[in-house]
């Protein structure tokens, strides 16, 4: 009888090892091969928090009545700027599992995708994207000869924000500064004349200041010279001059804990009264729409980023097309919607960009919107950022932001950033 | 007495068993290589039975397996095959993989060409600036934390020691930082070290000093976060100093004391010598949170690029791979991680092999 159960314990043991390894494999086999059939399009996305979030339901709400029949499972991912988003996308398209269809930007940064991206030139011909859309989204959403993704919306990264109350306080008209140099000098006035911050900036990640660089470049060098830097062949000088601009504005002007601020705190300087200006790209006004007896004009203001007047700094907020596509005839019927004048009304009111449609009423839209919207059809030229993707490839912002963290956040090295960024970008 | 006993039983033990499979193996012959004699089905049944069942049938196999690596290598094998099974494949087949990875040019989501396979990635990581300094940067944490976190914690630990009031209270105040998330302290401390309004600047300024750039400025920023650490695991250490003195006899102060020792003299000369155990168990997980600090610096700045001069080889790897999906260079970084965190665990296992405790 002993023996017996011995040997029962034993067997029972035996099996059930067994069973867990099987079960472990057979996890393991799981997770690579999830989804398939045509089920719901999903779509990844980073619009978390505030007036991207209300976008995005807006967005979802918008495709639920137009398209009925067609499942949508819209899936945020945030945190960390687009950081987590990237990493979920990184992960599930190097495991052949690519959603149906996920946020980011076109333009070069598509090559970071080179050979998982479908081809979706069908459907710009089809839907006459080609036609309604402005040039440079028609430009920048091709890689290697084919459309890979659809735009949304279109943000404006050529802004100086400012506070009002304070810009007066200081006694600078923020609408006569048209040059780099005007905006230190006015930096220098609000300096002397107030004892609040000049320029307030969130440095606690380099991307605020490799943008900034971005639109210091553009506004002192010039449109060509700033494209020469974007298309890989820089001029020494023009980068240089750029960085001792920058060196002296973040030298002089900024707020003392920089570093350990972000894009959001920085932006409550302006929002409290604390601070002059801010450089940001026009997201930044979300804030102020959302922050309660601040309106615009009366309260904040916006001007071209100084030099860069008749310019439009684009970037785009895009749907990429995965290839191996889960849902490939239901992530089209969401492309074509994303590309149509339903979702981009609804969505960019709400996020504080505009449609990247030439054919939409802006009536929707407040009044700031409105003017960048006439800014953007009459924009003599459009260059494209640096930071958010449509300029330089991912890895030469990668690189950008490696020198702008060693070099650049204090102490300032004008000479090894210059050289870092001219190795960085050129061909 | 009791080691002699339970050695001798088991000397007794080993000797019934050789008899008995000798028993049902020998009369084969003693050379094993015709060794089928086993086959007798009466004397497998009984060998099933009385030895608690190696498997009939595979007798030779069998045997020669348990002569090679102890009596009940088969025998036990239903307990500790599938766990090492699982984690050999998920741990060391996925370390394995990771540095076949390295090997190659992998890059973007075309997967890797496994043909051609070089130390390339791991030239380029000896010339890249950024993975020296990140390599500095992380030797530097783990030395200079654990170094601080255990000679405060030694001391917080001699202190409660000491038979003071509130000892629980003390042990529990002390202990409870260990018990938040980095995610919490680390931003917490990003607000302590901000430059106009953090707590540290305003204690500091009122005895005149700063306010100083602990985030902004490269050659503080470290050491910012090594305080921050320790501040968070000096606890822990606590709680194992604490243990390692209550484990000494009482007589070994009391004999100090009678030959006339300071209390100085006392704990350097006799109590710490004796806490050498606890010191070393302490600064190996010490070391290994060290080097986990990754989620501290990640919450800081809410991204995997921390600030300029606190860049340490994890926040590095994770930016080459998913930043700009370079998986072969990140993979070359893991493996250089991987390595420096076996050069500490490596002399800690041979430490603890020489004293026979594996």
């Amino acid at each position: 009888m002993m023996k017996d159960t011995e040997l029962n314990r034993r067997d029972v043991l035996k099996s059930a090892g067994a069973l867990g390894a099987a079960g472990m494999v057979g996890l393991a086999g799981c997770s690579g091969s999830g989804g398939g059939g045509g089920g719901p399009v999903e779509v990844l996305h980073g619009w978390t928090g505030g007036d991207g979030a209300t976008a995005a339901e807006a967005l979802e709400e918008a495709f639920n009545e137009e398209y009925p029949d067609t499942e949508l499972d819209m899936n945020p991912i945030g945190g960390g700027g687009n950081q987590n988003l990237d990493a979920v996308v990184a992960n599930r398209l190097q495991n052949d599992n690519p959603p149906g269809a996920f946020a980011n930007w076109p333009g070069p940064n598509l090559a970071r995708y080179e050979g998982v991206l479908g081809d979706v030139s069908d459907l710009w011909e089809e839907t006459g994207f080609t036609d309604s859309h402005v040039d440079e989204a028609v430009d920048l959403h091709q890689y290697n000869g084919a459309f890979r993704a659809v735009p949304l919306g279109s943000h404006r990264l050529n802004c100086l924000f400012y506070n009002t109350s304070v810009v007066e306080e200081a006694g600078v008209d923020p609408s006569s500064l048209n040059s780099v140099s005007a905006l230190v000098d006015a930096l220098e006035t609000v300096a002397s004349e107030t004892d609040k911050i000049p320029m307030t900036h969130g440095a606690s990640g380099t991307w605020t200041t490799t943008q900034l660089f971005g639109v210091t470049l553009l506004g002192s060098a010039g449109y060509d010279e700033y494209m020469n830097f974007v298309e890989g062949n820089p001029s020494e000088d023009a980068v240089r001059s750029a960085f001792e601009s920058l060196a002296t504005i973040l030298e002089n002007y900024i707020n003392d804990d920089a570093a350990s601020i972000g894009l959001t705190e920085s932006n409550q300087n302006i929002i409290q009264g604390e601070a002059a200006f801010i450089h940001q790209g026009n997201w930044a006004a979300g804030a102020y729409r959302n922050a309660e007896d601040f309106e615009y004009e009366s309260d904040w203001g916006f001007k071209t980023f100084p030099g860069t007047e008749g310019m439009y700094t684009l970037h785009f907020d895009s749907f990429l097309f995965p290839s191996n596509n889960p849902t490939p005839e239901n992530t089209r019927t969401w492309l074509e919607f994303v590309g149509g004048e339903a979702a981009q009304v609804a969505f960019n009111q709400y996020k504080g960009s505009i449609p990247t449609r030439t054919d939409v009423d802006m009536s929707e839209f407040g009044p700031y919107l409105q003017q960048t919207a006439e800014d953007f059809a009459d924009a003599d030229e459009r260059p494209p950022n640096i930071q958010h993707g449509l300029g330089i490839t991912a890895d030469q912002r990668s690189t950008l932001n490696d020198v702008i963290s060693s070099e650049f956040s204090g102490p300032y090295n004008v000479d090894a950033a210059t050289q870092g960024f001219v190795d960085a970008v050129s061909n | 007495m009791r080691d002699i006993l339970s050695s001798v039983r088991q000397r007794l033990r080993r000797v019934a068993r050789a008899t008995r499979t000798s028993g049902d193996a020998g009369h084969g012959g003693e050379d094993g290589t015709d060794a089928n004699g086993g086959g007798d089905p009466t004397l497998d049944d009984g060998a099933v039975v009385t030895d608690g069942g190696t498997a009939a049938g595979s007798d030779g196999i069998v045997d020669r397996l348990d002569d090679r690596f102890g009596d009940d290598f088969t025998e036990s094998a239903p307990f500790w095959l599938p766990p090492f099974l699982l984690v050999g494949l998920f741990v060391y087949g996925a370390i394995a993989w990771n540095f076949v990875i390295s090997l190659t040019d992998y890059k973007g989501f075309v997967g890797p060409d496994y043909s051609d396979l070089d130390f390339e990635m791991y030239v380029r990581a000896i010339n890249d600036s950024g993975v020296i300094d990140a390599t500095v940067n992380t030797f530097l944490l783990v030395v200079a934390f654990t170094a601080v976190a255990l000679a405060f914690g030694l001391a917080l630990a001699i202190l409660i020691d000491r038979n003071i009031r509130f000892e629980n209270t003390f042990r529990t105040i002390y202990l409870l930082p260990m018990s938040l998330s980095f995610v919490v302290t680390a931003q917490f401390w990003l607000w302590m070290y901000n430059y106009n309004n953090g707590v540290v600047n305003i204690v500091l300024g009122t005895v005149g000093v700063g306010p100083i750039d602990w985030i902004g400025n490269s050659s503080l920023v470290l050491w910012a976060v090594v305080f921050a650490l320790v501040w968070q695991f000096s606890g822990y250490t606590m709680v194992v100093y604490l243990a390692g003195l209550r484990a000494i006899p009482t007589e070994h102060y009391e004999a100090a004391r009678v030959d006339g020792a300071s209390t100085l003299k006392m704990y350097w000369r006799v109590i710490i010598p004796q806490l050498k155990g606890s010191t070393i168990s302490a600064a190996i997980v010490l070391m290994v949170f060290a080097l986990k600090a990754f989620d501290f610096l990640y919450s800081l700045v809410s991204g995997y690029r921390p600030p300029n001069g606190a860049d340490i080889l994890a926040t590095k790897m994770v930016r080459e791979a998913y930043s700009t999906n370079n998986w072969a260079y990140a993979s070359a970084i893991a493996i250089i991680l991987f390595l420096m965190a076996l050069s500490i665990i490596g002399p800690y296992l041979y430490y603890e092999y020489q004293q026979g405790n594996l």
